[in-house]
């Protein structure tokens, strides 16, 4: 009995405080992350699924650390930039997560264009339709009510489990390519090397870091409830890499087996998985690729005009009215505007745009990252929150690691052609 | 610019400002503001430099009396000035760490904003002589120099100014002054600090916050982290506190007590209104509830504990027992009486209700009636001749429905012997119905 109810508790515990960490984890899965991990099982077949496994310890130890800060100060990540780093570095950070933002912003757009240009529907219905949508979400719901609405949307991520399962792959062999790391010559190769890189970058981004943050500070978690909390980050991470997992894995199964190689917008996998794999396969892929541009293109939006607004002192939130705070909600309806709009205008460079967006946040990811580690280590501020020296060694070298990546890919992009 | 254009100086445009001594070689720069609460919160009281060839860390003082501003704006130690060793107790307030880029309370907004830039006025005189400060040249030779705060900037005005920071005074200013001041003066700001016992060391003046209005104050704790939200509410006096409690939501109340001790705790539920204690003290964990009622003084205690007893959608739960009842032969002299020594919240009362010897209600007289009335009227004459009320468990509905029906700003309840219970004000239907919506 006794140990019935403690479970009962803890299990409640967890569901009072599920939603940041599982939501900011399932929006990773973005339309640019689908269009990497697709890519990636084209090009490579099995043989990247080994990234898995230290992508999530990476975003688990990266994201924890977001979550503690966010349950011990009760302040968001911008605030706390802004209280130890000062106006002008905030500024400048400020001024490059809207631009990186919104690269992402129009990536959402262009991923709902796409898949709904797989069930015929043209991008001049569907992504205006949409754009109301989330504006309307936002502006005219609560959060309580919203954050409801994003957890459901995370559950319809299974789909992505159910096409890999559908697309009949060598389970053997992808467990088995999941475990062990490729051999050394794969290193040799370019694109490879290039796409590995891609594939942790697309996984661990800026913006996550102050969405998630400010989430678990507006649900007023306490300090109590850290652990479970915790909870909420690993939980989140383990699924939303296992639904990447599957990504992979089903278009390794599919479109690597018969040579399909070439994956230039994430609607290109659906459509080519449709003759392999049957239409439900299809119409899954399709359906999750909507779902998951749909829910970031809800978040990304709202997440920019909050971070921006509180790390420069202006009024923000969406219990305020329109004329309480001008500045949050017009930087909230131009961000989506103009996201939308971009998608719009016939033969744009979408593909250019998602580039330089990416550019920018190979720069802006290392900072944030220092940043990080150097506010959480602050005992006037952690308490007996901050990292002890184990967990800073792995953070730090996570850290190098990833900043490392970065900046590779960066070198890429301006250099690499 | 003016006159005044000179005199005018920031945080901003002063940091890193290069001090020199009465021979002309610079000593070192500007870093910090050192104001000492305790003497004078509303001035600078030195200079913290970083001093030519020292170390990274080293800091130095040198008291705003001892400087002189020179034509160009430079500052120059008069004579025998000279700095000393910043001291290493924290007895200061540092202008840069604690109030740029924080966050401080609007006091007269009511509202939580964060600090682009500081805004000060060098003025000449002694520091009494402050009213006076227009009559005095600026730069005059008598007299000693001194800083004011006048006010703190929280606007994009403010926050161009540093973000520019570097280029020529001149560019900086005509770039900053495109854009309309957003300021707060000096006496409308209360400071936020994590540690409440810096608080209290700094003198943190709780006074400006006892000018806000209770459910504004509460608005600000709602929107403070959980530190500064602590440390703000400890340094309470209680009767504030009290009422900042009752207008914070259930979950938040909790929070904010949670660090508190029973006897401080009880401190404070003896000074809200008794519904509102018991309100509280039932969504607390029980030992917890009993502990704070063990420290209360025994008829408060006793007050509370029987509005305790009942359901929270009764009326008896949402009544008070904060009320005037007089007997029914009284004159209108023993309501004034009676109404002096009251010592719950006066806004609320409408109404004085009339018992008997049995505490049986027999009517009420609405307040306007007795400024109308000559002191030795009898309050019976006064009544309207019909009266209203309900029974200890008529639900919130039937409540609303009678609030509704006859118009009314109270509502006495009474129990199975028609003797008076409580009374349920209008404030508290109000929050009852928009808690269902």
């Amino acid at each position: 009995m006794g140990f019935w109810r403690r479970w009962r508790v803890r299990i409640f515990l967890f569901l009072a405080v599920l939603g940041p960490g599982f939501i900011t984890a399932n929006v990773d899965n973005d339309s640019g992350g689908i269009l990497t991990y697709s890519q990636a099982g084209a090009q490579f077949g099995y043989t990247l699924l080994w990234t898995m496994i230290p992508i999530t310890l990476a975003l688990i130890v990266v994201q924890e650390m977001c979550a503690r800060m966010g349950v011990v100060t009760g302040k968001g990540l911008s605030d706390l930039i802004r209280e130890e780093f000062g106006l002008r570095m905030t500024f400048f950070m400020m001024i490059l997560l809207v631009i990186v933002n919104y690269g992402n912003v129009v990536a959402e757009f262009s991923g709902i264009a796409g898949s709904m240009q797989l069930f015929h529907i043209s991008k001049y219905a569907s992504v205006p339709v949409c754009a109301v949508i989330v504006w309307a979400l936002i502006v005219k719901g609560d959060y309580k009510s919203v954050e409801k609405v994003f957890l459901v949307a995370s559950v319809f991520y299974i789909a992505y489990i159910v096409t890999g399962v559908l697309s009949g792959p060598d389970w053997h062999r992808a467990m088995l390519e999941t475990v062990t790391l490729p051999p050394r010559a794969v290193w040799r190769d370019k694109t490879y090397v290039y796409m590995t890189v891609g594939v942790i970058g697309t996984t661990i981004t800026p913006w996550m870091q102050f969405y998630l943050q400010a989430s678990i500070v507006d649900k007023g978690i306490n300090v109590k409830h850290y652990k479970a909390s915790r909870l909420d980050v690993i939980v989140g991470s383990i699924f939303s890499d296992i639904v990447a997992w599957f990504i992979i894995e089903a278009c390794a199964a599919t479109l690597f087996v018969h040579g399909m190689r070439n994956i230039a917008v994430p609607s290109d996998a659906a459509g080519a998985m449709k003759p392999l794999a049957g239409d439900f396969a299809f119409i899954l892929f399709a359906a999750g690729l909507f779902n998951a541009s749909l829910f970031a293109a809800s978040i990304l939006p709202l997440s920019t005009a909050y971070t921006v607004c509180e790390g420069l002192g202006f009024e923000s939130g969406v219990d305020k009215g329109f004329k309480e705070a001008p500045f949050f909600y017009w930087l909230y309806t131009l961000l989506i505007v103009l996201g939308a709009g971009l998608v719009l205008i016939p033969n744009f460079p979408l593909v250019k745009v998602v580039i330089l967006s990416q550019v920018l946040n190979g720069v802006l990811l290392p900072i944030i990252m220092i940043f990080m580690l150097k506010l959480i280590n602050k005992h006037e501020l952690m308490g007996d929150y901050t990292n002890p020296a184990w967990f800073n060694w792995i953070a730090w070298a996570t850290a190098a690691i990833v900043i490392a990546l970065s900046l590779t890919m960066l070198w890429n992009q301006l250099f690499g052609g | 610019m003016s006159k005044s254009g000179n005199k005018l100086t920031s945080v901003s445009a002063l940091m890193g400002v290069a001090v020199a001594d009465s021979a002309g070689k610079t000593l070192g720069h500007v870093r910090e503001f050192a104001v000492s609460p305790v003497e004078d919160a509303n001035h600078v009281q030195g200079l913290v430099l970083r001093m030519e060839g020292a170390g990274r860390r080293e800091r130095w003082i040198v008291p705003i009396a001892d400087l002189e501003v020179g034509a160009t704006g430079g500052l120059r130690v008069r004579g025998e000035g000279t700095p000393r060793a910043m001291p290493e107790h924290d007895s200061y307030l540092l202008l840069e760490r604690d109030l740029l880029d924080q966050q401080i309370i609007d006091v007269h907004g009511h509202k939580v904003v964060r600090v682009n830039d500081v805004e000060m006025v060098w003025e000449m005189g002694h520091a009494d002589d402050r009213t006076s400060e227009n009559s005095h040249p600026y730069a005059a030779p008598q007299g000693t120099l001194s800083l004011r705060i006048a006010e703190v900037e929280v606007g994009t005005r403010g926050a161009v100014r540093r973000l520019l920071k570097g280029l020529p005074l001149g560019t900086v200013e005509r770039a900053a002054n495109r854009f309309k001041p957003s300021v707060i003066p000096w006496e409308f700001v209360d400071l936020i600090d994590r540690d409440p016992a810096r608080r209290v060391r700094l003198k943190i003046e709780q006074d400006r916050l006892a000018q806000m209005h209770p459910s504004d104050l509460a608005d600000i704790l709602e929107e403070l982290a959980p530190a500064e939200r602590q440390a703000l509410f400890t340094s309470l006096d209680e009767e504030i506190a009290a009422e900042a409690l009752e207008e914070v939501e259930p979950k938040m109340q909790k929070a904010l007590t949670e660090s508190l001790d029973s006897e401080r705790m009880a401190g404070i539920v003896e000074e809200m209104d008794p519904a509102a204690a018991a309100d509280f003290l039932a969504e607390l964990p029980e030992e917890r509830s009993e502990a704070i009622l063990e420290e209360m003084d025994p008829e408060e205690r006793q007050e509370v504990e029987e509005l305790l007893e009942f359901s929270s959608d009764s009326a008896a739960g949402r009544m008070t027992t904060d009320y005037i009842a007089l007997h029914e032969n009284a004159l209108v002299a023993d309501a004034i009486t009676a109404l002096q020594g009251f010592e719950g919240d006066m806004e609320t009362l409408t109404h004085i209700f009339l018992v008997d010897e049995e505490e049986r209600l027999h009517g009420e007289v609405a307040l306007v009636r007795l400024v109308l009335a000559k002191p030795e009227a009898a309050l019976s004459e006064l009544t309207d001749g019909h009266i209203v009320c309900c029974d200890l468990d008529a639900n919130g509905k039937k409540v609303a429905e009678l609030f509704d029906k006859y118009n009314l700003r109270s509502l006495p309840v009474v129990d199975d012997d028609k003797k008076l219970a409580g009374v349920v004000y209008v404030e508290q239907v109000i929050a009852q119905l928009r808690m269902r919506q």
